[in-house]
């Protein structure tokens, strides 16, 4: 059967005017932001070698990835689903002899293999910054700085930060809560999906106060100092108080202890980030580590942004005023308007209708009128 | 004023037990939310800030979901089902008690011993979450999708076997089907929008805090 004509695979779609224009906006704005504050942009490549990919995104497996065969290497290649893994790479390598800390940007097209439900989009437009060699309270005060003004710039407004500590489980089961090593995985994902019904199933209910702990960031955090066992997590929590002081009169900030969407690979701080009016998270971050080649590993902290939610919330738009320039009109006029901030549709023939090419002003006698 | 915060309640079994519940918490749905033959979706409450609907039990976990409502109630066979990563079920309600189970005719149940199955075809309105538990266990198993009616597919030659909600067995006696294996208890939650948690804290959390407290003045369990 032949596919209709502009029918797109699942999950892909074509934009168009005004949404793909404020989709590169949006992008440049972000990435400007975010370079004022010294982060330099790298651009690594749409596809890589499957192995190198894999090995660096813990999160994701083989299966998860779109691959091919190259026909030049007879390498399996992988579309990147997530471009923080490859600045981890080349942080690792070829950035590897660079002073630290290393603030590195980013920006561009991610495919992923499946869509779902809830999030139909295969192709994202990802951007964000990796900051390496430190993952400290002050590296982390930096780049949720760098996170917020970046989404500020982009128009978001109302934002809300979730702040979390990704490596709770662990630090719990090592210390005053133990469990058995089989049943930390389950745990986690309990955990994760607030699930108290399930918890109370595995006998894991010493964990149970963390998930009532959940919540606007300064009540979370006494409940969460009262609970037995949480004197394990006193340095991340004076971790939290600091970059809570940093922000508190800027964004909403709540406190999710237990949130582990995500952040599979984050070692003492995760982060989502939130605004009003866009459905589900429009950014994350955390703190994890990059590991060398030779076994060396190094700390560092980062966060991603989409810019398709932005879009879709009709950010990053701006009206234009268009303007028709009947035919014989003067070159050097035309390009002085320009130079006034007009968009200018040049007549090709007498015919041309302003109004039909969505002209919002004629040019008479020299001077722009409405039409 | 901010959007009113909606509470998606599933039709059917656990709704009769929900009532008590909510008022417990405080929240008085308007008359026609308890009237079986009201055609509205849609209830005010006595809180002006929370909204009730009314839809399937699956259909729960959808709306809430995707954030078209904020909370809801809903069994965990429905959330086991679907698996949506957006959903937090912070409380066990310990209402709509049961449980999903395997069950087969009484005759086939006579020669048969699960363990050396390793392909069965199984009617069901739950195909994710009973491949998922045969994949577990080594079994293949082709799902036939039904929306109600499970223990007649045996009768008719539809499919050897069915997974479905047991509470008192009656209904699979009647039928001639015996329980031949427990996939999971089932117990209504609550459940919130992920997005909804983090963005509307304030108003959401106390709201968690409330179903928490009376759930656990109910049982007679020390609140968490």
């Amino acid at each position: 059967m032949s596919i209709t004509p502009g029918l797109l695979p699942v999950g892909l779609r074509d934009r168009l005017p005004p949404q793909a224009e404020a989709a590169s906006r949006l992008l440049h704005r972000v990435i400007v932001a975010i370079g004022r504050h010294g982060y330099d942009r790298v651009a690594p490549p749409l596809a890589e070698f499957e192995e190198g990919l894999v090995g660096r995104l813990k999160s994701a497996r083989a299966q998860d990835l779109l691959r091919f065969v190259d026909p030049v290497s007879q390498r399996t290649l992988a579309l990147r689903p997530d471009i923080t893994a490859q600045i981890g790479r080349i942080a690792a390598t070829r950035m590897r002899h660079r002073a630290r800390p290393l603030r590195l940007a980013y920006g561009g097209p991610v495919l992923k293999l499946r869509a779902t439900q809830l999030r139909p989009e295969r192709e994202l437009i990802q951007t964000g910054a990796e900051l390496i060699g430190s993952d400290t309270v002050a590296a982390a005060i930096e780049l949720l700085g760098v996170a917020i003004e970046a989404l500020e710039t982009a128009g978001v407004t109302g934002i809300t930060v979730d702040l979390t500590l990704p490596d709770l489980v662990e630090t719990l089961a090592a210390g005053p809560l133990p469990l058995a090593p089989e049943r930390i995985d389950a745990v986690r994902a309990t955990l994760d999906a607030k699930d108290a019904g399930g918890l109370a199933a595995l006998d894991a209910e010493a964990y149970l106060p963390f998930i009532a702990a959940a919540g606007p960031l300064d009540d979370a955090m006494t409940r969460l100092r009262r609970v037995p066992g949480a004197d394990a997590l006193s340095s991340r929590l004076d971790g939290i108080a600091a970059i809570a002081a940093a922000f508190r009169d800027r964004v909403t900030l709540t406190l999710d202890p237990t949130e582990r969407h995500g952040f599979e690979y984050q070692s003492w701080l995760g982060f989502s980030l939130f605004g009003a009016g866009l459905s589900g998270e429009v950014g994350r971050g955390g703190s994890y580590t990059i590991v060398h080649a030779d076994g060396g590993e190094e700390a560092a902290i980062g966060f991603s942004l989409y810019i398709d939610p932005l879009v879709d919330a009709g950010l990053g738009q701006e009206p234009r005023r268009r303007l028709f320039l009947p035919t014989g009109t003067d070159p050097a006029a035309a390009a002085s308007l320009r130079g006034q901030g007009w968009t200018t549709i040049a007549a090709l023939a007498d015919g041309d209708d302003a109004a039909a090419l969505g002209c919002t002003h004629r040019l008479v006698g020299g001077e722009p009128q409405p039409l | 004023m901010a959007e009113p915060i909606i509470l998606a309640i599933p039709k059917g079994r656990i709704l009769v037990e929900t009532l008590p519940l909510l008022a417990a918490v405080g929240v008085v749905p308007e008359a026609a939310f308890s009237d079986e033959s009201s055609r509205a979706l849609r209830f005010a409450t006595n809180r002006p800030d929370i909204g009730l609907i009314r839809v399937r039990a699956f259909d729960v976990a959808t709306f809430v979901a995707h954030g078209a409502a904020q909370l809801g109630i809903v069994g965990s066979d429905v959330l086991d089902e679907f698996d949506y990563s957006e959903l937090y079920a912070p409380v066990d309600l310990n209402i709509g008690h049961c449980r999903l189970s395997v069950a087969e005719p009484a005759e086939l149940a006579e020669g048969d011993d699960p363990r050396e199955w390793s392909h069965v075809r199984v009617a069901t309105k739950y195909p994710n979450l009973t491949a998922r538990h045969f994949a577990a266990r080594g079994v293949q198993a082709e799902c036939v999708k039904l929306n109600g009616a499970m223990e007649i597919a045996p009768v008719l030659g539809l499919s050897s076997r069915i997974v479905d909600l047991v509470s008192s067995g009656s209904t699979l006696k009647a039928n001639g089907l015996v329980e031949v294996e427990v996939i999971t208890q089932v117990s209504a939650r609550l459940i919130v929008n992920r997005a909804a948690f983090k963005t509307r804290a304030a108003e959401i959390v106390p709201l968690v805090e409330a179903f928490r407290r009376t759930v656990a003045a109910k049982t007679g369990v020390r609140a968490a």
